[in-house]
C-alpha cells in the first residue's frame, strides 16, 4: 500500500491550481510526471558537474561518466538484462524501433509481424522497409474484444518470418500481449522478436531474461523520466552482430582517412554528444519506480480504472475501445461517445474541470481506419492519480454530456 | 474562414487584453497555415467553440445543447453582423473624416469620434441665444434664387466660392469662421460673408457689416475677423462696436450716414429676405460650391470640399 499523499508532493504539478482549480493529469500515456528526485538530479548535472563522459580525462568529465555508467547499471538490473552493455540509451522508443529497423540484415521476402494496432512508430518502419528492400509485412489481427489472438498468431508463424514486432502494452486500450508466450513460439520458428515496452516499462516488471526477448525499446518520458530519453536493450551477441544505424563521434575507438574501428557495445550504438542529463534522470526514475513497486502502480491503477470502467459504461451513448474488463487494461480507459467528437470532449473537460486528457487517434491511425471509428478520448492513469481525481473527471464527463 | 474571422476579432479584442493577443496569434497561425495549404495545428474552430461552450455549461446546461447544436448558425449570424458592423465601422470612419459626423454631412446623431456632437450643433434662429444641436432639414437648404451681390465678397478670380452665414456673437459660427477664412486664404477660393443675427440683440450688426463694407473693403475684413474673435457680451454694446470702428480705420460720420440712408436700409431689409430663401434654419451655413454645411465642421472637412474628396 502506498501513501499517496506523501508521493504527491514529490510532483510539483500537485501542489499547484490552474484557473483556481487542482489540475486532474490522466494523460499519462503520453507523458508522466517527474519527480522531484527526477528534476534534482538533472539539475545536479547542470549545476555540478555539466562536462563530457567518456572523453575528457578531468574530475567534471570523470562524474558524468561515473553517473552514465550508474544509471545505465541501474535500468540493467531494473528489466534483468545480463550484461550492462546491453542498455543502449537512445532518444526514445521510436529511435530504438528504427535503429533495430535499420541494423537488422532483412533481405527480400522476410516477413514481419505485428499486431493490428501498432503505434505508428512500430509500423511505418517496417512499411517503409517493405518498400525499400521488398519484405513482407503482416498484421496479427486481434480476437473481437481487442485482445491477442495467440492462436491465430501461432497460425501465421513461418520459418519465412523473421522478426516479430509487437507493442507490448497497446497505448490506444491498454491491452498487454502475452510476450512470453509469443516469444517462445517465435523463438521455435527462427524469429527473431523486438518488443515496443513504451507503455509496459512503466507500469508492469520487465524481465528480459525471463522473457527471452531478443529486443525490447522504451522511453524515459513515460516513466516518470526526462523528456528526450529512451532505451534500446538488446541480447549482447545480437547487438554486437548488428551495424550501427547513427555514426560519428564516440562511436570509434579511432579513425584515418581511410578506414576506423568501431567502439564495443554499448557505444557503438550511441553516436553524438548524449543527453547525459537526461540518462541521470532516467537512472533516478528508475530508482523512484522501485520505490513504489510494480504492485502497488498496478493495484492503484486496477482502483481507478475498475471505477472509471463502471462510471463511463452507464452513459448509454459511450463505449469503452477493448475488453470491458479493466484488468485487461491496465492503466488505460480510451473511449468515444457516438454523437460527440472526442476533441471536444477532452477540450471541455480541460475547459470546464481543469481535466487533461488525450484526444484523437493516439499515433494509431491504422486501427482506427480499419474499425471505422473516427476518434476516441483516452484517460490513462498511473500511480499517483487519487480516486478524488477520478471522481472529478466523471462529474466532469457528466456534465459535459448535458449538451447533447 | 473561422480564423480569419477569429483573426480579425482576437486582433482587436488583444488590444486590450493579453489573453485575447495570445488567441490573436493562434489565429494568426492558423491563417498563415491554411493560406499555405497546411492544416492547423489544432482545430481553432473547435477551441474557440469548446472555450465559449465551457463557459456556458459553467452557467445553463439548456444555454450550452443549444449553443453546440446551433453553433454553425450562430457562426454564420455573428459572421453576418461583424461584416455589417464592419461596414458601417469605416463608412462612420468615412463619414467622419470627410463630414465631420460619422452618421453623415450634417447628421447629428451619436459619432464615437465626436460624442458631444460639437461639429453638428448650430445656433438656432429667435432662440435668443441658445444652442443647440436639434436641427431641421438640411436638404431644403439651397443658394438657388438667392441674390448674394450685395454681401461682402471676397473676388480670387476661383471656380470655388464658399458662402459663410453666421452669426457674430453665436458660439459655433465663431468657431467656423477662422476656419472658413484659414481655407478661402489657402485655397484662393471666392467668398461671400453673411452675417445673420441669430441672436436678436446684434440685428444691427448686419448693418454696421454693410455699412463697413461700403466704406473700405479691405478695412471691413479685418474688422469682421475682429468682431468674431472679440468679447461677445460685448457686441450688443455700441459704444464697443463704435471703438471697434474707430481702432480699425473706418469714418465714423460717414457709417452713421450710411446706417441712416434708406437706401442702405432697403439693401440691408432685402439682404435679409434673401438669406431667408436660403431656408437655413441656423448659423453657421455655409455653402461650399452650393454642398451646404450645417454647424462648424473640422478644417479638413472644409478642404475635401474644394478637393472634392468627397465620393458619397
Amino acid at each position: 500500500m502506498i501513501n499517496l499523499e506523501k508521493i504527491r508532493q514529490d510532483f510539483a504539478l500537485f501542489q499547484k491550481t490552474i484557473n483556481g482549480q487542482p489540475p486532474v493529469y490522466f494523460d499519462n500515456a503520453c507523458m508522466s510526471l517527474k519527480p522531484l528526485p527526477v528534476i534534482k538530479a538533472i539539475n545536479e548535472y547542470y549545476n555540478d558537474y555539466p562536462a563530457c563522459a567518456g572523453r575528457s580525462g578531468h574530475k567534471l568529465a570523470d562524474m558524468v561518466t561515473k553517473k552514465v555508467a550508474e544509471a545505465r547499471k541501474t535500468i540493467a538490473e531494473f528489466i534483468n538484462a545480463k550484461h550492462t552493455e546491453e542498455i543502449i540509451f537512445t532518444r526514445n522508443t521510436t529511435e530504438g524501433i528504427n535503429l533495430i529497423a535499420h541494423s537488422l540484415k532483412l533481405s527480400p521476402g522476410d516477413i514481419i509481424l505485428t499486431t493490428d494496432k501498432e503505434h505508428n512508430s512500430n509500423l511505418i518502419p517496417w512499411q517503409i522497409l517493405t518498400k525499400k528492400i521488398n519484405v513482407i509485412h503482416k498484421i496479427v489481427p486481434s480476437k473481437p474484444d481487442n485482445t491477442f489472438d495467440l492462436e491465430k498468431f501461432e497460425s501465421m508463424m513461418s520459418g519465412q518470418v523473421k522478426l516479430v514486432a509487437m507493442v507490448q502494452t497497446s497505448n490506444l486500450d491498454g491491452v498487454s500481449i502475452p510476450a512470453k508466450e509469443i516469444i517462445n513460439i517465435a523463438h521455435q520458428h527462427g524469429a527473431l522478436v523486438l518488443l515496443d515496452a513504451a507503455q509496459s516499462a512503466p507500469h508492469k516488471k520487465i524481465n528480459v531474461t525471463d522473457l527471452d526477448v531478443d529486443f525490447l525499446a522504451f522511453s524515459g518520458h513515460k516513466m516518470l523520466g526526462p523528456t528526450g530519453t529512451g532505451v534500446l536493450y538488446g541480447k549482447k551477441y545480437l547487438l554486437e552482430n548488428l551495424d550501427p544505424f547513427l555514426t560519428g563521434g564516440e562511436t570509434v575507438e579511432y579513425s584515418t582517412y581511410s578506414g576506423h574501428k568501431l567502439l564495443p557495445l554499448p557505444e557503438k550504438f550511441e553516436a553524438g554528444l548524449q543527453d547525459y542529463a537526461g540518462i541521470i534522470g532516467l537512472g533516478e526514475a528508475v530508482d523512484y519506480l522501485k520505490k513504489i513497486g510494480y504492485e502497488n502502480i498496478a493495484e492503484q491503477e486496477y482502483k481507478l480504472n475498475e471505477y472509471l470502467t463502471e462510471e463511463i459504461l452507464k452513459i448509454p451513448q459511450a463505449k469503452i475501445i477493448g475488453p470491458i474488463n479493466p484488468s485487461l487494461r491496465g492503466g488505460i480507459v480510451s473511449f468515444y461517445i457516438e454523437s460527440m467528437d472526442s476533441n471536444q470532449i477532452a477540450m471541455l473537460l480541460d475547459e470546464t474541470s481543469n481535466i487533461m486528457i488525450r484526444s484523437g487517434q493516439h499515433c494509431v491511425h491504422s486501427w482506427f481506419d480499419a474499425h471505422n471509428i473516427k476518434t476516441s478520448a483516452r484517460a490513462s492513469l498511473y500511480f499517483y492519480n487519487t480516486m478524488a481525481e477520478a471522481e472529478i473527471f466523471i462529474n466532469g464527463l457528466n456534465k459535459i454530456i448535458k449538451i447533447l | 474562414m473561422f480564423c480569419v474571422i477569429a483573426l480579425i476579432i482576437f486582433s482587436i479584442l488583444g488590444i486590450f487584453s493579453a489573453t485575447h493577443r495570445a488567441l490573436a496569434l493562434e489565429a494568426l497561425d492558423c491563417v498563415f497555415r491554411r493560406v499555405t495549404f497546411r492544416p492547423c495545428k489544432m482545430d481553432f474552430k473547435e477551441k474557440i467553440k469548446n472555450k465559449i461552450l465551457a463557459k456556458l455549461l459553467n452557467r445553463s446546461d439548456l444555454a450550452a445543447r443549444m449553443f453546440n447544436k446551433h453553433f454553425e448558425l450562430l457562426s454564420w449570424i455573428f459572421f453576418i453582423l461583424m461584416v455589417a458592423s464592419t461596414f458601417y465601422i469605416v463608412k462612420g470612419g468615412y463619414n467622419y473624416y470627410f463630414y465631420g459626423s460619422c452618421n453623415g454631412l450634417n447628421q447629428s446623431g451619436f459619432c464615437a469620434f465626436d460624442p458631444s456632437g460639437e461639429n453638428n450643433k448650430i445656433t438656432q434662429l429667435n432662440t435668443a441665444g441658445s444652442c443647440s444641436a436639434k436641427g431641421q432639414s438640411e436638404k431644403d437648404l439651397t443658394l438657388s434664387g438667392v441674390d448674394l451681390s450685395s454681401f461682402p465678397k471676397i473676388t480670387a478670380d476661383s471656380k470655388n466660392t464658399i458662402v459663410f452665414i453666421g452669426c457674430y456673437e453665436c458660439d459655433y459660427s465663431r468657431k467656423a469662421y477662422p476656419e472658413i477664412r484659414r481655407l478661402a486664404k489657402t485655397e484662393k477660393t471666392n467668398l461671400i460673408f453673411a452675417h445673420y443675427p441669430a441672436v436678436a440683440n446684434t440685428g444691427y450688426l448686419s448693418d454696421i457689416a454693410y455699412c463697413a463694407y461700403s466704406q473700405d473693403q479691405e478695412k471691413f475684413w479685418a474688422l469682421n475677423d475682429y468682431l468674431f474673435t472679440a468679447d461677445k457680451t460685448k457686441l450688443s454694446d455700441t459704444a464697443f462696436i463704435n471703438q471697434a470702428l474707430d481702432e480699425f480705420g473706418f469714418n465714423a460720420s460717414g457709417i452713421n450716414k450710411c446706417l441712416g440712408e434708406p437706401s442702405a436700409k432697403n439693401i440691408i431689409k432685402n439682404q435679409f429676405k434673401e438669406l431667408q430663401k436660403t431656408k437655413l434654419y441656423g448659423t453657421p451655413t455655409i455653402f461650399i460650391n452650393g454642398q451646404v454645411f450645417v454647424g462648424p465642421k473640422p478644417y479638413r472637412v472644409y478642404r475635401s470640399a474644394i478637393k472634392k474628396f468627397i465620393f458619397f
